[in-house]
């Protein structure tokens, strides 16, 4: 002990010269000849007193540590928080944290808050937002260990507690970014816990007495999380906004509906941002149904109401998108999937993989350039699924890779040390092959890789059946039995005739677009996210196969439909171009006769009043690959 | 949003049921009580409610105290009458992996008969009908038979719907002797059933022909694209405004 306090001390000289660096009015209530306050043996230190002040004396050295730019950085974002001056915060928020982090904090975590409260007058607000960002920092550049897990959902609550709780709505403006991140982070976190949680077999004693602990059972649990959530859609009453709006109400009676919370933009982001934050909560539960229910008024393919983050719209399509694949409505998880993969561009990489799946399950029509990186990445991986059985290990590989780490609701029984061990060691003599003590117990990931690989297997018949009935028109069941057979396996005509099922049976789902029909029901002319809400849910069914067949009694009748060629996408981009070159030469001012350096001018075609051109000539695209 | 209406809200879904799937009293554990009454009801009067059994699997995942394997068992009963829809494997999803549950009054019967109504699953989603009906009735299902079942009215007519719904897709004609296998009929009682799906037996020749329908019925069609006024927006406003 008094080894430890001698050190400190030693440092002493050092702390105060950079404290009167920065500037800042820092209370150190100790006494000024602290060396002769211990070597006095009369004096009695209750032990409270004592370390509380080496508690703060540590905190001193750290302060000491800290960069001045860093403490200058602190003090400004704290005003700027405190002026709500948005876009002073959204530069702290974006530049600033991010470059310091990089130069100071690659590799070991920001200042703690207690150490930088001097530097923000204690504001306890500031503080759990600082803690916030510490966290996050934590978790995504370093290894969280079980106090940060436990702290970070401390600090969680205390945030959102403020901001439910407080005397009516809190005075405070954040970006739309950074409320995002707040709310993705708090699910990550979640997620996190319970993946920490699941894996009882490689614990230290201190994990396992915090985890058995009244607090370990009660931090992050699934009710607390959806509580959060909810209350925050409740409170700023983000159904019925979004229902006001679809419903074409003015914006006094909008006013009217969402209340006092409702009308500030900060618990309205909020709001919004939790019910996609639902969604992806339902989808680590493994309740595919609920996710896609709580995303009704939200829908799909709309914009945003507000400018969101890229990051919003990526994971609304990711998680909806997983639950359409577990629906096993596959065209409908393909069109999410590429239609946020068409503007977002190459950092998807699962989603990729994700309709790779969806392709193998249900082949349909997709958007070209989309299915073209598709094939450029998965091509190979597409080629052995659709091997048969045998592709079954790279159907697996990839679900696995794509999918979310899905989550258990429930702790092992950490608080009954005999369950756990038996949990661990299951007393029944297995085979020591079966349950080697490093498997995850309860991993969810495997029920449903289990509901989606026998999917697979059910459909591995059908590529050679149809690439076999495509030869014909009309076609005995024995013959077509004889032909499957050429291994003499031993396929019975019994057997062939419940593919035949099976075939006809994914060559129909239920979906939210018919496809191959005229009355494509167009999901994307929105007239500005007014159109009334429908269920995500809902469906009709159609047809997804290009090859069809009847069985009467023995004879299979086979009709093969083909699609035309198709010109119209072609001619409307062609067409565009050339409108946006003529106006970019119509623009451009003659050329002078006599100095030709000018010239180079007139090659980057300015922008032409009238030519509307702002989304580029996706916009075209996106029509035709629907019809 | 005809495929999918009834499934959603089936018109025996009562206000108070519909609050519970649709609000957030679906979360408060003392409602799991009515909720697992109308199970039993569904189980009495052949109607089914997957959403609603789906409320009472969420509760069962947040309160494992609440657990009540026969519950689940007759969920995951109904949900197999479902095929082709994937309500069989949405409630597994569902069915976290417990610890034993030393609390019950008598064993657990859900691991062991979970591998086996898996297994009759499979069989429904791969079109073995018959393979389905040898399993249904073999020794090892005997306690499903006797114990869950039997209890629920018109199970075994529901999974002959789930043969019909993909025999009246692929055939245009088929063998009574075949159809029988599929349903597990035979004689008068396959006749009776085959008449009651209003398809047709032609007596002298022992073949049912199934009347035409939107599945059944095919032909090859060129598929033509389709272009909207909006696609054509820049070009024609292009063309108005160059002179």
């Amino acid at each position: 002990m008094a080894h430890q306090r001698v050190a400190l001390w030693a440092a002493e000289p050092d702390l105060d010269d950079d404290i009167n660096d920065v500037d800042v009015d820092i209370p150190i209530p100790l006494p000024s000849s602290t060396n002769e306050l211990y070597d006095d043996p009369n004096l009695q230190l209750d032990e409270g007193a004592l370390q509380a002040m080496q508690q703060h004396i540590a905190q001193q050295a750290a302060f000491a540590q800290i960069p001045d730019v860093v403490k200058r950085f602190i003090v400004h974002f704290h005003q700027a928080v405190l002026d709500n001056n948005l876009q002073e915060i959204t530069v702290a928020y974006e530049s600033g944290w991010t470059r310091l982090t990089e130069k100071y904090y690659a590799k070991t975590e920001w200042p703690e808050a207690e150490t930088i409260a001097p530097l923000v007058n204690d504001d306890q607000i500031f503080l759990i937002l600082y803690r916030e960002l510490y966290y996050r920092h934590v978790y995504s550049r370093l290894q969280p260990n079980v106090d940060d897990r436990f702290h970070s959902y401390e600090n969680s609550c205390e945030l959102f507690n403020y901001l439910l709780n407080s005397d009516g709505p809190v005075q405070l403006s954040l970006p739309a970014h950074w409320l995002w991140d707040i709310i993705d982070e708090f699910i990550y976190q979640f997620q996190s816990f319970s993946l920490f949680r699941s894996r009882p077999a490689s614990k230290t004693d201190d994990e396992l007495a915090m985890l058995a602990s009244e607090g370990g059972a009660q931090a992050w649990s699934s009710y607390s999380v959806l509580n959060v959530l909810y209350s925050l859609i409740q409170k700023s009453r983000a159904n019925e906004w979004l229902k006001a709006r679809a419903e074409g109400k003015s914006d006094e009676e909008i006013e009217e509906i969402v209340g006092e919370y409702g009308t500030k933009p900060l618990y309205r982001m909020l709001g919004y941002f939790s019910i996609i934050g639902l969604l992806r909560v339902h989808v680590l539960l493994g309740d595919f149904t609920l996710a896609l229910k709580v995303m009704e008024n939200v829908g799909l393919g709309q914009k945003a109401p507000f400018t969101a983050p890229t990051a919003v719209h990526v994971s609304t399509a990711y998680h909806a998108g997983i639950c359409y694949l577990m629906l096993r409505r596959i065209p409908d998880a393909a069109r999410v999937f590429t239609g946020v993969l068409n503007w977002i561009n190459k950092t998807a990489d699962r989603m990729y993989a994700l309709l790779a799946l969806c392709h193998v399950l249900a082949p349909t029509r997709l958007d070209d350039n989309v299915m073209n990186i598709v094939r450029e990445r998965y091509g190979e991986q597409i080629g052995r699924m659709g091997r048969g059985e045998e592709g079954l290990s790279t159907f697996e590989e990839l679900f696995l890779y794509a999918c979310p780490k899905f989550i258990s609701a429930n702790s092992p029984p950490y608080d009954d040390p005999a369950a756990l061990a038996s949990m661990l060691n299951p007393p029944t003599p297995t085979s020591p092959t079966s349950q080697s003590p490093n498997t995850i117990l309860n991993d969810p990931t495997q029920r449903h890789l289990r509901a989606m690989s026998s999917h697979f297997l059910s459909l591995t018949p059908v590529p050679s059946l149809k690439s076999l009935l495509k030869l014909y028109t009309s076609l005995d069941a024995q013959k077509l039995t004889g032909f499957l057979d050429t291994s003499g396996a031993g396929a019975d005509e019994e057997e062939v005739l419940s593919w035949m099922m099976v075939m006809k049976n994914a060559g129909r789902c239920v979906g939210r677009v018919n496809i191959t029909g005229p009355a494509a029901n167009g999901e994307k002319d929105n007239e500005g996210g007014l159109r009334p809400s429908e269920s995500l849910l809902g469906g009709d069914w159609m047809s997804i196969s290009d090859l069809n067949f009847v069985i009467d009694q023995n004879m299979v009748h086979i009709a093969e439909s083909t699609v035309g060629r198709r010109y119209a996408g072609w001619f409307i981009r062609n067409s565009e171009h050339t409108a946006r070159v003529l106006d970019g030469i119509k623009a451009s001012p003659l050329p002078p006769r006599t100095a030709p350096p000018v010239q180079k001018k007139s090659v980057d075609v300015p922008k032409v009043e009238g030519a509307p051109r702002t989304a580029g000539p996706k916009v075209a695209w996106g029509g035709v690959k629907v019809a | 949003m005809a495929a999918t209406s009834a499934w959603l809200s089936p018109p025996s879904r009562t206000e108070l049921i519909e609050n519970l799937v649709s609000g957030v009293d679906r979360y408060n554990p003392s409602n799991v009580g009515i909720l697992e009454d109308y199970l039993y009801h569904q189980i009495r009067s052949e109607e089914y409610d997957c959403l609603a059994n789906l409320a009472i699997l969420k509760l069962y995942q947040f309160n494992p105290d609440l657990f009540n394997p026969d519950v689940v068992i007759n969920i995951l009963l109904k949900a197999l009458t479902a095929e082709p829809f994937p309500d069989f494997n949405l409630c597994i999803s569902l069915l976290d992996d417990r610890p034993t549950n030393a609390t019950l009054d008598e064993p657990d019967p859900l691991p062991t008969l979970l591998p086996l109504l898996t297994n009759l699953y499979n069989l429904l989603h791969q079109c073995r009908f018959s393979a389905f009906w040898t399993l249904y009735r073999s020794d090892e299902l005997e306690v499903v038979r006797e114990n869950y079942t039997v209890e629920c009215a018109g199970f075994e007519d529901a999974i002959r719907e789930v043969a019909a719904r993909s025999v009246k897709a692929t055939f245009t004609r088929i063998s009574g002797e075949r159809l029988g296998s599929y349903v597990d009929l035979s004689g008068s009682k396959l006749e009776a059933w085959v008449a009651k799906q209003r398809w047709a037996l032609d007596p002298s020749t022992g073949v049912v022909s199934i009347p035409p329908n939107p599945d059944n019925q095919i032909e090859s069609v060129v598929i033509q694209e389709h272009i909207k006024l909006p696609q054509l927006g820049k070009v024609i406003s292009h063309s108005v405004q160059a002179k």
